[in-house]
């Protein structure tokens, strides 16, 4: 029993994701143990939030086939609905102090912007894709895609025209001293950015494994026509990907906002760094995003430590194009397609 | 149970199906037999909902089911079989099967449909953990017909069941469609192998050109000169 566990990781370690994930580690163990802990904990934190964007977009990517580049603008309208709600209640909050709601209002703000994700996918759905889709499926992921950088366009100066260009950021969601993680100072937002993540993730792992909807999802991203023979709807198995995708986006720009205060192109940097994870990893691969989300942070990190400010983005590209050279199906990826499953 | 008249359908301006009508009466077992390209699967696409008709009436029991969406019409108690299966590659064999009773909410009649499936086909419950992308030919037609009794189907429409199978599994195949009929299914079979059809099956239907030009009894086609010269080249 233990040895067969220990041959199957054994074997795993020999496939290029399990090579790359281990050299991942001990590339982190030793700059940990060379420049200091702020490097595991700045990857960690970070890594969450990037696993959570990739995550929406591989879904969105696996079930709808769409090479989503408008996915950074839901992380902006996350982190814009939040600042709209969060500000109100902090101003209320340095009047009329009040314990209970300063640990709330945090939630408050993430749960609307979380909503208002999930609505503005749900309506990308119902207003874009599906007459798409309904008009013509030929040409479909470039027809989609041209359809995506549009929106995005529309979008960004949407936000430019209605709410500015100036940064509407706050602070920080909790008050308090920083919490002290082996020896390095992290602020509690970094922290509950992290935890959050975290229970996100499993969340809607359980959600995809263990619920009907959920297999019906996966199901859909697998094989569209038998999922139709087996009587799943599948225009509101498309609107809830869609609307779920995007919520993930937007919880990730809710949650960082006191890292990236919302403006209207805060979301380029998250979409490319979502997608070079998503191509790291292989397209459409949803487990594997949140691994690459950390593995990419690690990577900016590093890069940040060793190399200098200024060539985060450098070092992911060429990596990028040497994976779409040598491995395009992704480190993780294999010929069968499907979402959560390799 | 299953009534089409004046059916025209096809992919986009290309029409396929001209004026067909054809009937399926309940518990009857009926094949719909033809050269490659008649139309055989466009016809069952387009009652499975996957293709909408231009024209033309699909009753089922009753109900005109024509243009309706493909799981709107599974959900009415129709189920298709498809040539290629369409299965989950990357769900077990248990998973897929799981997938198939989506449309039934309840535990104990999905208990039932899953113990009569595997009571049908003994080798998907050895295989239950296994990755339907993994399996044998065999096994996966097994595993589509058996994904799509799940869905606890009155009518059954069933292409190609001997597409891509050896004769031996052919006739395996065609035995669990035998039991199923004489559990009172109703089952409208496509089917190119005419010889073995036309033995099995009540009535028989013949398309040629998106049209159908014969039908009747299977063992009446199966004596019919222009079956027998065209089809079995005797």
């Amino acid at each position: 029993m233990l040895k067969s566990m220990f041959q199957k990781i054994f074997d795993w370690l020999k496939t290029a994701g399990g090579i790359t994930v281990a050299v991942s580690v001990i590339l982190l163990a030793l700059a940990t143990w060379d420049q200091g802990p702020y490097i595991l904990v700045n990857t960690v934190v970070t890594g969450g939030m990037l696993g959570l964007v990739a995550m929406g977009l591989a879904v969105i990517l696996g079930v709808l086939n769409i090479a989503q580049f408008a996915h950074g603008e839901y992380f902006m309208i996350g982190g814009l609905t939040a600042y709209f709600v969060i500000t109100p209640l902090q101003n209320y909050l340095t009047v009329h102090p009040n314990a209970f709601l300063a640990a709330v209002s945090p939630f408050i703000a993430m749960i609307f912007a979380t909503l208002a994700g999930a609505i503005a996918g749900a309506l990308t759905e119902l207003l874009c894709f599906r007459p798409l889709r309904a008009r013509s499926r030929a040409n479909w992921v470039m027809n989609s895609f041209l359809l995506t950088v549009g929106l995005s366009v529309i979008l960004v100066n949407g936000d430019l025209l209605i709410f500015g260009a100036d940064f509407k950021g706050i602070v920080g969601y909790w008050q308090g001293a920083p919490l002290s993680v082996a020896g390095v100072y992290v602020s509690i937002d970094r922290v509950m950015a992290f935890v959050l993540a975290i229970v996100i993730v499993v969340g809607f792992w359980s959600f995809m494994k263990y619920t009907r909807t959920g297999q019906a999802i996966r199901a859909v991203a697998q094989d569209e026509l038998g999922a139709l023979m087996v009587g799943i709807g599948l225009e509101w198995i498309m609107v809830l990907t869609m609307a779920l995708g995007c919520a993930m986006a937007a919880v990730a720009g809710a949650s960082l906002l006191f890292m990236y205060p919302s403006y209207p192109t805060v979301g380029l940097e998250p979409l490319y760094m979502a997608w070079f994870v998503v191509i790291l990893v292989g397209l459409g691969n949803v487990m594997g995003a949140l691994i690459g989300g950390f593995m990419v942070s690690l990577l900016k990190v590093l890069t940040v430590a060793y190399v200098g400010e200024g060539w985060q983005f450098v070092i992911p590209s060429v990596l990028i194009i040497l994976v779409l050279i040598f491995k395009p199906s992704g480190i993780f990826g294999s010929e069968v397609r499907g979402v959560l499953d390799q | 149970m299953l009534e089409i008249s004046n059916l025209n359908a096809g992919y986009g301006f290309l029409q396929i199906l001209r004026d067909v009508s054809l009937k399926v009466n309940e518990a009857e077992y009926v094949s719909l037999i033809g050269p490659n390209g008649a139309g055989k699967s466009t016809t069952l696409k387009t009652i499975a909902g996957i293709i909408k008709p231009m024209s033309g009436q699909i009753l089922f029991n009753g109900e005109d089911i024509g243009g309706r969406s493909g799981s709107r019409v599974t959900r009415l108690g129709v189920s298709y079989v498809s040539e290629e299966m369409n299965l989950f590659t990357n769900m077990t064999v248990h998973e897929n099967m799981m997938m198939g009773a989506y449309t039934v909410r309840d535990k104990d009649v999905k208990h039932r449909l899953l113990d009569f499936a595997y009571g049908l086909f003994p080798r998907l419950e050895e295989r239950r953990n296994q990755l339907a992308g993994t399996m044998s030919g065999g096994e996966r037609k097994m595993l589509g017909i058996g994904r799509s009794l799940m869905a606890d189907p009155k009518l059954l429409l069933v292409d190609e069941p001997s597409f891509g199978l050896a004769p031996q599994l052919t006739d395996q195949v065609f035995e669990s469609l035998d039991t199923l009929r004489n559990e009172g299914k109703t089952i409208l079979v496509v089917e190119q192998n005419v010889n073995k059809t036309l033995s099995v099956t009540d009535r028989g239907y013949v398309m040629e050109n998106g049209r159908i030009g014969l039908e009747g009894p299977s063992s009446e086609l199966a004596g019919d000169p222009h079956v027998r010269k065209v089809f079995l080249g005797i």
